[in-house]
């Protein structure tokens, strides 16, 4: 695995790139949550 | 946002990742892998110059209706704006690092986004100095809407009237046809569109935060 990640660099550039984009879509799914859950608190 | 819309941006950026790094592209004179930050750095100033045109046009919808939702959604999209702008610079100042050997060289594109970031900079700080919520609204509303007729300029007018080092012709050539390679106008077209998506979600995420926070101070208030 590390000699292929070592001879194809763009695989290891596109792991680190999908675990910032995972972390990105994960923050911005819980705050749009929180909001969801706050506005219901504000209507009632 | 609904959940099919969060799994399609989900879906399309991934994709965008995986098209951007492993797709191959054919040679570029002087460019060569470096090309491909084509894939995310113009997606980047597309959003900020599309960000920066809604809050100019939120501004003109709160000077119309005096409403201060208008307002803070102008300000929402003028942050999302300058947070693209400043992702622009980075990207930018990084494939500079590698292609002309160091990360800022005054380049007439480099100058012009450093104004850009200025010129938004200063709506912040406007808005930072005025307590009073309708003149802070109305002035920062003229000030979006003046700001705004820089960027053109800024963005797609200066680049080319000044000799600049930046690629000029990777989409678009001299003659106006489209200059690049089909697999990679594709990638670069998904690229757009899905970056797009992810921006009117971050929007709309920040804009309710703010419409919030505004509807609670009025009921402290009243």
């Amino acid at each position: 695995m590390i000699d292929f990640l070592e001879q194809n660099s763009m695989y290891l550039v596109l792991i680190i790139a999908l675990v910032i984009w995972a972390g990105i879509f994960l923050y911005l799914n819980k705050i749009d949550r929180n909001l969801k859950k706050l506005e219901r608190e504000e209507q009632k | 946002m609904n959940n099919a819309y969060k799994i399609i941006v989900l879906v399309s950026i991934t994709l965008v990742l995986i098209g951007t790094t492993v797709v191959p592209i054919p040679f570029i004179p002087g460019l060569g892998d470096k090309a491909r930050i084509i894939y995310l750095h113009v997606p980047m100033s597309w959003i900020a110059v599309l960000s920066f045109l809604l809050s100019m046009i939120y501004s003109v919808q709160y000077l119309r209706k005096k409403d201060l939702v208008q307002d803070v959604k102008a300000q929402s999209a003028a942050e999302v704006g300058f947070l693209f702008t400043i992702l622009a610079t980075v990207t930018g100042s990084l494939w500079a690092k590698f292609n002309w050997g160091s990360f800022w060289n005054w380049d007439p594109r480099e100058t012009s986004i450093f104004i850009l970031l200025l010129i938004y900079g200063a709506y912040f700080s406007l808005r930072s100095a005025i307590e009073n919520h309708d003149q802070k609204a109305k002035l920062s509303s003229v000030y979006a809407i003046i700001a705004f007729v820089t960027v053109p300029f800024f963005i797609f007018i200066m680049p080319r009237i000044v000799d600049s080092l930046h690629p000029a012709d990777t989409i678009v050539d001299n003659q106006g046809k489209i200059n690049m390679n089909p697999v990679m106008l594709s990638i670069f077209l998904f690229s757009l569109f899905s970056f797009t998506l992810l921006f009117f979600w971050i929007l709309n995420v920040r804009m309710r935060t703010e419409k919030l926070k505004l509807s609670r101070i009025s009921k402290n208030n009243s």
